[in-house]
């Protein structure tokens, strides 16, 4: 017993690795959100009009809802939406050509992240072939292996470089599967969002390396508020990647993304996140509000979304990675390990929405609470009607280590269609004690035991990430891991 | 001035109170709050997370325009008695002692809600919170009378109680009906329940059940519902279990066009074990809603939940279950299963099966699946020369026959073995 105690106080005095700010010179608007705000916004992105228009219809909107109550499994204090400032970017002395104009202390601080932005480095020890789209505070910094994707007629660049070169594409498809009206986060979304990705595979083109997006929240006082858009079109593949951390602060900082993926006929996406926003410290002070709507469409028949993710950091993380499966024989998939230490809170889960004929959806939820933390399961299957022959299997499983922790599986299933077969499974418990038993009478430690049997019980997700990620994401679990005690 | 939501409260509330009278047995700070609950809150619809796929508030509204408040008094039940028991018979919820069969058993005390012990009134209203539910606030504040079951300390009795409750209605009316059953230590007791509904007019129950189970006591109970297409009803139990208690309930469905059920365990003391089972067909356009909350308070303790639906035509079932699991209960085991078969494409079923887990300790997993009549197991019977109509019906019984073999008496399991077969 005194042993688990020692390994579990080890663990929760466990710091935060990437919590270093970088000290640079930053344009940040003053805080406060009203219309002029939203205007200097888009005025500084030189925004054509129509997109400032889409901008103040979302915020008009905004204005008219109302923060969402608390339904979520989540105690948190009134977000104060006039004290964050909505714009904060590196400041730029002249347009940048090439690499050697990115400020070094940027460089740098995505080199410490083992973000590298020179072409053909390695990352995480594996040789990486990442085109990446690195974010810092609202702005995109730099966006690698633009040329060699071009070659094959991939667009990847940054959200407000899209809107100018390519509007028509932007307009099409922006605000088409999270409309500006989803939901409160993302009404504010689409009325302040500073930067993000945006990457368009054309017909019949298989994208060749992995597509990346690092966010990097470094001012203070700052929200972060990006776009992500991904169109995969006929027969087109892609597999993408998310990143993100932020300074170790006193503050709460909110993030509010928007991930929109369209895939056309036969396409298929694939995004995997790992996410570490910073997630306090041991007696909750400090960490992201995560408040996040992804959503995928499977606009025409046999496409595929895929989503993956490993969740490690943020205060508070509110998400619900969804897909809408409208095309015949359309896949959708899930696959989340969500870890919650010390004061976090996460309730995280998603939507599969069975429209078309034999659709299919997969969804593996696997929770980890340990400290003092809460740990929610949502989701929701619906197959509507007409959706024949869909067919859904969920499982979620939830493991409680040490016992100040909750784990909560909310699940919602509704069926209009009689030939839809859905499956559902939950389990929560704590690591057996023959598992550890069985570890240590062969001389594994109590350590690597847990390790050993935890990594075991992320594995199904944990293999559905890219290697590099793979990598990443089991360094992070054992990390936030160790110590830890059944 | 009353609150639009409170519109349909308020309603019922002047239909109902002249016959109701005043409720005299009960404490008057809980009926204030019981009123006043209903007046800020209404009756609960879709809005409400809990009452999010069973909106009675609309149903209310829609189907019970003209409440009269008329009955029947003269009905016979001899066609509905089970051979063996003891019936006693809630009419109109008054507890009818004419009707019922008079019962000599030592250790057995028997009463209306108005004549029982000032002792026992504590009890009343303890376990059934005004301020959770306003059917249970409702029921509070408007129960005309009731019945009180108790056994003494170490009782067991000889013959399983039957309890018929009676919906006769000459028109539209809303019928408050409540129970208490108390068990003292170590007793022991077998009590079954029909509802039915009387007359060719819309009926709604707003039944509710108190049962405290005493240490090392154990409370067997069935309940059947079968109110026919006119009936609307709300039941709702509140169970509170000591140590070493045992509870096992089961609940058939058979019909009604709005049927839910709230029941609400509480596991108070160490090695209780608490098992709830269902079945239900939803036909027409009913809707059958269970709603369960397993509440382990203290370490130790077992639940197990099976829920079996049949939805046809443009029937809803619904099975939203909850396994809470407060801090300290460690060593809790609590599982949960909701099984589905849809067999028209106008049927829906929503299901939430929820685990709420505070101790690290524990074995808990729910389970849910929904689909249709098994393609092979059809083909199979086919082929061996049974008819689509009857291989139907024989893989709807034996997908019945898991919840009804949980029935301990035999007369009672074939009773209700009929009754479902007659349904599908």
């Amino acid at each position: 017993m005194a042993e688990q105690n020692d390994i579990l106080e080890q663990h929760i005095n466990k710091d935060y690795e990437w919590g270093f700010t970088t000290d640079i010179d930053s344009d940040t608007f003053a805080k406060g959100l009203n219309e002029e705000v939203v205007k200097a916004l888009s005025k500084k992105k030189n925004e054509p009009e129509w997109m400032l228009e889409f901008r103040l219809k979302a915020y008009r909107h905004w204005l008219t809802m109302k923060e969402p109550d608390h339904w979520a499994h989540l105690p948190y204090p009134k977000i104060n939406f006039q004290d964050i400032s909505y714009y904060s970017a590196p400041k730029k002395k002249t347009e940048l050509k090439s690499l050697d104009e990115v400020d070094p202390e940027l460089l740098k601080t995505f080199e410490k992240l083992g973000i590298s932005l020179e072409e053909q480095k390695r990352l995480s020890g594996v040789q990486s072939n990442i085109a990446v789209d690195a974010v810092f505070d609202s702005v995109s910094v730099k966006t690698t292996f633009r040329e060699t994707l071009a070659e094959k007629g991939i667009i990847f660049c940054s959200f407000s470089e899209a809107v100018l070169e390519y509007p028509d594409l932007i307009k099409k498809y922006m605000g088409t599967v999270v409309p500006p009206t989803d939901n409160y986060y993302a009404a504010l979304n689409s009325a302040v969002f500073s930067d993000g990705s945006f990457c368009y595979i054309p017909k019949g083109v298989r994208c060749p390396m992995e597509l990346s997006t690092y966010f990097r929240i470094n001012a203070t006082g700052t929200g972060q508020f990006e776009r992500t858009l991904i169109v995969a079109d006929e027969g087109a593949y892609v597999s993408y990647l998310e990143g993100c951390t932020a300074p170790q602060r006193d503050e709460n900082q909110l993030h509010a993304a928007i991930v929109e993926i369209i895939a056309h006929k036969d396409a298929e996406v694939k995004y995997s996140t790992v996410q570490n926003w910073y997630p306090g410290d041991k007696d909750g002070k400090g960490g992201i509000y995560n408040f996040v709507t992804k959503r995928g469409i499977c606009l025409e028949d046999n496409s595929k979304i895929s989503w993956t993710q490993v969740e490690t950091g943020s205060a508070i993380t509110w998400k619900y990675p969804s897909v809408i499966l409208k095309g015949n024989n359309s896949v959708g998939e899930f696959y989340s390990v969500a870890l919650t230490n010390n004061k976090q809170e996460a309730d995280t889960g998603t939507k599969m929405i069975h429209i078309g004929k034999n659709t299919r959806s997969t969804i593996i939820s696997k929770g980890i609470s340990a400290g003092f933390s809460n740990n929610s399961y949502r989701g929701l299957v619906q197959i509507r009607k007409g959706a024949s022959n869909a067919r859904n299997f969920s499982q979620c499983d939830s493991l409680l280590m040490g016992d100040q922790c909750g784990a909560h599986t909310f699940p919602y299933i509704e069926i209009k269609d009689k030939s839809g077969i859905v499956e559902h499974e939950a389990t929560t418990s704590k690591i057996g004690e023959d598992q550890l038993f069985y570890c240590k009478q062969r001389g594994i430690g109590m350590e690597k035991a847990i390790a050993l049997i935890v990594n075991g019980y992320c594995k199904e997700v944990l293999n559905k990430l890219p290697m590099e990620f793979a990598v990443e994401a089991q360094k992070l679990l054992a990390i936030s891991l160790e110590g830890s005690v059944g | 001035m009353i609150a639009e939501k409170s519109h349909t409260a308020q309603y019922i509330i002047e239909k109902i109170s002249p016959s109701a009278g005043k409720v005299a047995f009960m404490n008057d700070t809980v009926l204030s709050k019981a009123l006043l609950f209903l007046e800020k809150n209404g009756m609960p619809s879709n809005k409400y997370e809990d009452y999010k796929y069973c909106n009675v508030d609309a149903i209310l509204k829609k189907e019970f325009k003209n409440i009269e408040q008329k009955f029947n008094q003269q009905v016979s039940v001899d066609a509905f008695k089970i051979a063996d028991t003891y019936t006693l018979v809630m009419l109109n919820g008054h507890f009818s002692s004419t009707l019922s069969d008079t019962i000599s058993e030592k250790g057995l005390h028997l009463s209306a809600l108005s004549n029982m012990p000032e002792l026992a009134k504590t009890k009343l209203g303890s376990i059934a919170n005004v301020e959770s539910d306003a059917f249970i606030a409702m029921n509070t504040a408007f129960s005309a009378d009731g019945l009180y079951i108790k056994i003494d300390k170490n009782t067991v009795l000889s013959k399983p109680i039957f309890i018929l409750h009676i919906t006769a209605a000459l028109s539209e009316c809303f019928v408050n009906s409540r129970v208490l059953i108390d068990l003292e230590e170590g007793a022991s007791a077998s009590i079954y329940e029909e509802q039915i509904l009387i007359g060719e007019s819309k009926a709604f129950t707003n039944y509710l059940s108190e049962k405290f189970i005493g240490r090392n006591a154990k409370l067997n109970t069935c309940l059947i519902q079968s109110q026919s297409q006119l009936g609307y009803s709300v039941n709702t139990s509140q169970v509170a279990l000591q140590a070493d208690a045992h509870y096992d309930n089961t609940t058939i469905t058979l019909n009604g066009q709005l049927v839910r059920n709230n029941h609400n365990v509480e596991l108070l003391g160490e090695n209780a074990q608490a098992h709830l089972n269902g079945l239900f067909t939803a036909n027409g356009t009913s809707l059958i809603d269970n709603h369960t909350l397993m509440d382990h308070r203290v370490p130790h303790c077992e639940s197990n939940e099976l829920y079996k639906g049949i939805i046809n035509h443009k029937g809803i079932g619904v099975f939203n279950g909850k396994i809470f699991v407060r801090k300290d209960a460690q060593k809790t085991n609590a599982y949960q299963s909701s099984k589905n078969i849809l067999l028209s494409d106008d049927a829906t079923v929503n299901a939430k099966p929820q685990l709420e887990i505070y101790a690290n300790d524990v074995k808990c997993s729910h389970g849910t699946s929904t689909g249709k009549i098994d393609e092979n197991a059809m083909f199979y019977l086919n082929a061996r020369g049974i008819g689509k109509e009857s291989a139907k019906k024989m893989l709807l019984s034996s997908f019945a026959q898991e919840v009804i073999l949980k029935i301990e008496n035999p007369e009672l399991q074939e009773k209700i073995d009929q009754a479902f077969t007659n349904q599908i």
